[in-house]
């Protein structure tokens, strides 16, 4: 990796090679170090390393955009270039809202470990084995992956913005699995620094839940009382923020909250927060414009409180900026990448506990949009779904199709955990707990094949 | 980047003479230029242009993969990332799994250029910015659409494969494509889209000759229409019915129940933690009788315009085409040379890489699923109780590829063999050996087309890649729709 003094001064030396000209720079420098593993081998053993120059010009309100590769002088300065011819021929876009002058803004404490930034491929290979061995020991098969990633965000633009960013990220996921038995366990870790990462505890719970998983019997469709799993609580948050907490969506009047700003959207027992300075998640401090990120109640005691915007959009739907702009080749818009959702106070347990009857969801599978219309998804349970009976865990049950309808699967949410877990899912980080919900829908999807 | 640069690096990447247990090494410099053109309700949502470039290294050491990969193309830097791949094979080997064995091939030197007739990297900037805008202004001139969009992107990627066995391949793949999009609501009764000529647009390896053939201005007038009716349907019924499918939803219903469970890697497990394996076994090939008599599936990357077309993959293995399901029977899979070679069987050349810093996966390329003898019409006519559904928009699948559910842009219900009201939202599910055991008819060769899928994802770090399916419409007896 590069230090954060060269790269700026890469780009600042870019920016001020191109004088009169409203110009941003960012560099997305990466390196990425990844083990995947099955059948007691290490099938893909890999590390890549990239770098990612975006050159934004604005020529008044005609804005291009060019992409490189390459840190070198020369190649930055040609990406510019390209912009600029970009620019020229582009049609004017009344809602550029040109660059500003952002502060510098300190790196968010924790966010970066040497420790991971050093880790080696003989460690990764270390902790697979031994998650491999416990796997056999417990006549399960492993499968799953190691990732440790060094990552730097720069950006420069004319205006006088100068910010810098490096994180790391180790993540450890864990599938066991009997086929022969029908079962399968999951578990995942993550934490900014692997030595902080419980890699025991992602092995002994996969293991325990492919174990306890075995033969699984079918269980009639209907509704029911269901105990999500934090994995499945943040699957199913990343898509209510896909839809419905984005500045875009919100500016063009597509998002549910357009339409229901400041009233009741889910129960009061719901409280969902962007928080990107949550010391678990450790987020970055500013967007990829460069404007410092900002704390965003998006759903408070239940009532629609808000979304995160970048500036165009904001100003589109005449707002400011909340820091949530994504790198500028993207079209999708701004929307939250630390979504916090508030604990409740009773442990994870007691959720099982006072469980009369219902069931308890590992995680979903291959979740996509039904009806975006009603904020309602499709997907399967997976990895371990069990019958909840008077309190305790009585059985394993096979997988079933889940098409809940989000805002009010939130509105029937009977308790929440205390304990939250720090859950990454498509380049977003979340902090969530499990859940007791009611009136669940579940469907059938028996395996025939 | 230069030739001679370029073969002096690829070399120096897969010179393994000096290291000791390393008995493969290939490497892959590629250089990715791309353009993205598009506007959405008159504003200019993006004009943008990319460059990538880099090389990457895959080596074989005592039976254990290790690759490593740079945004460099020198051979300093080739020499030092076989290096690092060689160590972290040598990682790998701590686990005491079976060892790989690829068996060998004869080293290959060619060199294969898509064939277009328009570069679309010729063509001006302003040129396709115009249309873009033409075809976005024209749909809002349409009294009641509350969104719209049209979009184009184009790809030209320069790919030199070098291997130890003496391979040397250079191919230059040209990737073009668009569509336009038409949305209705956005207030309390939420949002209808429509799309022309289907969801996310059609792509195919082409020049910018695909733009003009496509004629999108045809296709406003209708998309802006059925949008519009959607926002007034009903919600589609829930029933069990016959079903038919058009083109391109057969596309998505080929690539999701039959091109994923059959690629090999999968099968094996290396995307259980993932992607989910699949049920298709090595056990049941020859056997397992997928799908009715009519159905016969097949791979081919070398399909004339596939969005998943080439002439070598990234193992170096030709294209050619290789059956998956005759007579409706499992007769093959997508594989690379390491899996083809547990089944007793050869690379059907389906090993690809999304670009220089990802280790190739076994990917679909183009899936065909060969035409039938009815037509669209003849399907409808001949249906008693039915619907009719359209356009990709939605789809899930479980993680054995065994139980699915999907759902199209627009459903037309069909009685007494004619087309009846629209409904909006309409999806279907089933199990994926009772659904292509129940297909009834399949459309002729005259509706038979071949759709891209631009970013199909697979692996980790995520792999999106180009694949393309070749469909005509098809119909499915007893399906439950609704959902």
């Amino acid at each position: 990796m590069m230090t954060n003094d060269d790269i700026i001064k890469r780009l600042t030396a870019a920016v001020s090679a191109t004088p009169g000209k409203d110009l941003e720079l960012v560099c997305i420098e990466s390196n990425t170090a990844l083990s995947r593993f099955a059948e007691n081998i290490i099938h893909q053993n890999i590390e890549q390393a990239d770098h990612e120059i975006m050159a934004r010009v604005g020529l008044g309100d005609r804005v291009g955009l060019a992409v490189g590769n390459s840190i070198e002088p020369e190649a930055i300065r040609a990406t510019i270039e390209h912009a600029l011819e970009i620019a020229e021929n582009q049609n004017p876009d009344p809602d550029f809202p040109g660059f500003v002058a952002s502060p510098a803004v300190p790196p968010t404490p924790g966010a970066f470990s040497p420790a991971t930034a050093d880790y080696s491929p003989e460690d990764r290979a270390a902790i697979i084995k031994a998650a491999t061995e416990a796997c056999t020991k417990a006549g399960v098969l492993a499968s799953g992956l190691f990732k440790t990633e060094v990552r730097s965000s720069t950006i420069v633009n004319s205006a006088g913005t100068t910010q810098y960013f490096a994180e790391t990220a180790a993540e450890f996921s864990l599938t066991a699995s009997d086929d022969k038995a029908n079962a399968s366990g999951w578990a995942t870790g993550y934490h900014r620094d692997v030595g902080k990462l419980d890699l025991e505890q992602v092995t002994r719970v996969a293991v325990l839940k492919a174990v306890t998983s075995r033969n699984p019997q079918p269980h009639p469709p209907g509704e029911y009382t269901v105990i999500l799993e934090p994995a499945a609580v943040g699957q199913l948050l990343l898509f209510l923020g896909f839809l419905g907490f984005g500045g875009g969506s919100f500016a063009s009047g597509r998002s549910f909250m357009a339409r229901q700003m400041g009233q009741q959207v889910t129960g009061e027992n719901i409280t969902i927060i962007e928080d990107p300075f949550a010391p678990e998640m450790a987020g970055m401090p500013f967007d990829y414009e460069g404007v410092p990120k900002k704390r965003v109640p998006l759903i408070e005691n239940g009532i629609a409180k808000g979304v995160v915007f970048d500036r165009r959009n904001a100003k589109k739907a005449g707002m400011e900026s909340t820091g949530h702009a994504l790198p500028p080749d993207n079209t999708f818009g701004p929307y939250p990448k630390n979504m916090a959702i508030s604990p409740g106070t009773v442990p994870f347990d007691d959720l099982i506990t006072s469980t009369p009857e219902g069931i308890l969801i590992t995680h979903f599978w291959y979740l996509n949009y039904l009806n975006p219309r009603r904020v309602q998804m499709t997907g399967t349970t997976l990895d371990g779904t069990f019958r909840i009976k008077d309190g305790t865990i009585a059985q394993p049950i096979v997988n079933m199709r889940a098409t809940p309808a989000l805002l009010e699967m939130f509105g029937k949410v009977e308790a929440i955990a205390a304990e939250r877990v720090v859950y990454p899912q498509f380049n977003s980080v979340m902090l969530v707990p499990g859940m007791k919900i009611n009136g669940f829908e579940l469907s059938e999807d028996t395996e025939k094949g | 980047m230069s030739g001679p640069l370029i073969d002096k690096a690829g070399a120096a990447a897969v010179d393994v003479s000096s290291a000791s247990g390393v008995v493969y090494a290939d490497c892959r410099i590629v250089h990715l230029t791309a353009e993205e053109i598009s506007v959405q309700g008159g504003s200019p949502e993006k004009l943008a242009r990319s460059e990538s470039i880099g090389l990457g290294v895959r080596v074989l050491v005592d039976g254990c993969w290790g690759f490593a990969a740079a945004a460099e193309v020198t051979p300093e830097s080739a020499a030092a990332l076989r290096d690092r791949a060689v160590k972290i094979a040598r990682a790998s080997a701590k686990l005491t799994g079976e060892r790989v064995n690829p068996g060998k091939i004869e080293g290959i030197t060619a060199s294969f250029r898509t064939p277009i007739i328009k570069n679309p990297f010729e063509i001006p900037l302003k040129e396709k910015l115009a249309y873009a805008v033409h075809l976005d202004s024209t749909l809002r001139a349409v009294e009641g659409l509350t969104r719209t969009s049209a979009a184009m992107s184009f790809e030209r990627e320069l790919r030199y494969f070098f291997s130890s066995e003496g391979s040397r391949i250079e191919q230059e793949i040209f990737r073009s494509g668009g569509g336009i999009t038409a949305g209705v609501g956005g207030g309390h009764g939420g949002s209808i889209e429509r799309s022309y000529p289907t969801s996310g647009g059609q792509y195919e390896t082409a020049g910018y000759e695909l733009i003009e053939r496509l004629q999108l201005e045809a296709g406003i007038e209708q998309t802006a229409e059925e949008a519009q009716a959607l926002m007034q349907a009903e919600e589609c019924p829930q029933k069990t019915c016959t079903l038919i499918l058009s083109g391109d939803l057969v596309s998505l219903q080929l690539h999701e129940s039959i091109g994923h469970p059959l690629e090999l890697d999968r099968v094996y497990g290396s995307e259980r933690n993932f992607s989910g394996t699949s049920f298709a076994t090595p056990d049941r090939l020859g056997k397992l009788q997928y799908g009715s008599e009519i159905v016969n599936v097949f791979t081919d990357p070398t399909a004339p315009g596939g969005l998943g077309s080439f002439a070598y993959d990234d193992e170096g293995v030709p294209a050619a085409r290789s059956p998956l399901i005759e007579k409706g029977v499992l007769v093959g899979y997508l594989t690379s040379r390491e899996t083809a070679a547990r089944i007793g069987m050869k690379s059907n050349a389906s090993m690809r890489a999304k670009s220089w810093a990802y280790l190739p996966l076994i990917r679909m390329t183009n899936t065909i699923l060969a035409p039938g003898d009815k037509t669209l019409e003849q399907m409808i006519t001949e249906t008693d109780d039915g619907i009719f559904i359209q356009t990709p928009t939605s789809w899930s699948i479980d993680d054995r590829r065994e139980n699915f559910q999907l759902g199209g842009e627009i459903g037309r219900l069909i009685t007494g063999g004619k087309l009846g009201a629209i409904v909006k939202n309409p999806v279907y599910s089933g199990n994926t050996i009772e659904f292509w055991n129940s297909c009834t008819a399949i459309g002729t060769a005259a509706e038979h087309r071949i759709w891209g899928t631009p970013s199909c994802g697979k692996g980790q770090p995520g792999q999106t890649i180009a694949t393309a399916q070749g469909t005509s419409p098809a119909r499915f007896a007893n399906v439950k729709i609704g959902g």
